[in-house]
């Protein structure tokens, strides 16, 4: 990211009085330039697949293309220890509650990678009756991986894309250091069919203008 | 016996690493920096495992590789149609493309209002097509190729993977290049026609 001298007076502390020659806060950005640089070194991705991308990421995650080199080696199965979420492959709906659920247990700072048509936007599967067309509906999605499957060349440039949004990032404004809790996604429920609760109210309405709708026209007719 | 196919396997990764630095020797630095060297590591006949140390070295993808299509236009220097797309906006690709990603709208003559051959909207959904080609495959035009660019991963889907008709075009000249034979097949089979 290039940064124009505006930038770098958003990122001045206001507690701390900077001569005007000095305006260009050079020990903030500085801090800025190496915990960008710490975390994006060191994205550890969550072990979980979901279908035939699924193993295509396993292929990058071997030695041929080998993510050590990006400090990505380190598939975690736990979401406490990891940054990354790669959604890889088809998004059942019964599979939704868990991805939500897992991804409320990462710790924040915490990114999603949308890899292959199917988690970005439905793919092969777009209208079928037990699949959700885009992660992305549920869950907040940093990066996009087109393909079907992305080739192992072409996640790992998925990777590089995450790494450039991380270190665009500035410490004064990521939200995870604001004040106050972020709030948890609401877990969506599977009944006959998936049910998103911030929906709940929509669904509702939806419904009963629908019955009392057909009761009109019944007593009418 | 039991545990045979254990050793087995075993052996096949010993006799991996023992060539990887075998050759090492052979080649010495030349096999890491020079282009021979990477042909060489990257064919089939390689002895031994390496590593593709992607944003720096890529692996050439062969001819028929498929990601997402793009659409045939004229070369701008092209003497009788500069620039001109090959699409008549006939609308076969998006009748099969099994996801339904692709979008067209026909152009309209802007003075008689009649229908022309020339798309006036082509999108295609990126996060949806799923790189099967039967688009290129059915396209009577030999209008819409399949690409070989896969480093198209961006943040956001609906301004950056929702492809128009500016995004899709690509010169002829581009395609006779990731496709050489391909394409000369196909000019072959207009010429004859
Ligand atoms: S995008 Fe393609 S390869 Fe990936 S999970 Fe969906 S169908 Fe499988
Ligand atoms: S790309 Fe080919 S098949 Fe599709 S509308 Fe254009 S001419 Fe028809
Ligand atoms: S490659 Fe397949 S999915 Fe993609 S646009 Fe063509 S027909 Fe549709």
């Amino acid at each position: 990211m290039t940064m124009t001298p505006d930038d770098y007076s958003d990122l001045n502390n206001p507690d701390i009085p900077i001569p005007d020659e000095l305006k260009s806060n050079i020990a903030i950005t500085t801090l800025d330039r190496i915990y960008n640089w710490s975390r994006a070194r060191s994205v550890w991705p969550l072990l979980f697949g979901l279908a035939c991308c699924a193993i295509e990421m396993i292929a990058t995650a071997a030695s041929r293309y080998d993510p050590a080199r990006f400090g990505m080696e380190v598939m975690r199965p736990s979401p406490r220890q990891c940054d990354l979420m790669i959604v890889s492959g088809t998004v059942t709906k019964k599979m939704v509650p868990q991805i939500v659920r897992l991804y409320n247990q990462m710790a924040e700072p915490r990114y999603v990678l949308a890899m292959g048509a199917c988690a970005s936007g439905g793919g092969p599967f777009k209208e079928g009756y037990n699949v959700v067309d885009g992660i992305d509906k549920f869950i907040p999605v940093d990066v996009y991986v087109p393909g079907c499957p992305p080739t192992p060349q072409a996640l790992l440039h998925g990777f590089i894309t995450l790494h450039k949004k991380i270190e665009g990032q500035s410490i004064m404004s990521v939200p995870w250091y604001k004040k106050g809790q972020s709030e948890a996604i609401p877990v969506p429920v599977l009944g006959p069919d998936l049910i998103d609760p911030r929906q709940g109210e929509l669904i509702q309405a939806a419904s009963e203008g629908e019955y009392s709708a057909q009761f009109e026209t019944d007593e009418n007719a | 016996m039991y545990g045979l196919g254990i050793i087995k396997g075993l052996g096949v990764t010993l006799k991996h690493l023992v060539e990887t630095y075998v050759d090492d020797f052979r080649w010495g630095v030349r096999r890491y920096t020079t282009d021979d060297g990477f042909v060489a590591r990257q064919s089939t006949d390689t002895r031994g495992i390496f590593t593709v140390q992607y944003p720096e070295e890529k692996l050439a993808v062969p001819e028929r590789f498929r990601y997402i299509p793009f659409l045939v236009v004229y070369d701008d220097d092209h003497p009788d149609h500069p620039g001109e797309i090959w699409c008549t906006s006939c609308g076969i690709c998006t009748k099969v493309c099994p996801p339904q990603c692709i979008w067209i709208m026909r152009g309209k003559h802007p003075e008689t209002g009649r229908p022309i051959p020339d798309p006036e909207y082509f999108y295609i959904d990126i996060d949806i097509c799923m790189n099967c080609g039967l688009c290129a495959e059915y396209c009577p035009f030999d209008a819409i190729k399949m690409d070989h660019d896969y480093e198209i991963a961006s943040y956001d889907r609906t301004t950056a993977h929702i492809f128009d008709k500016a995004k899709l075009s690509k010169p002829l000249s581009y395609w006779q290049k990731i496709a050489p034979s391909r394409a000369l097949e196909e000019h072959l089979a207009r010429e004859t026609k």
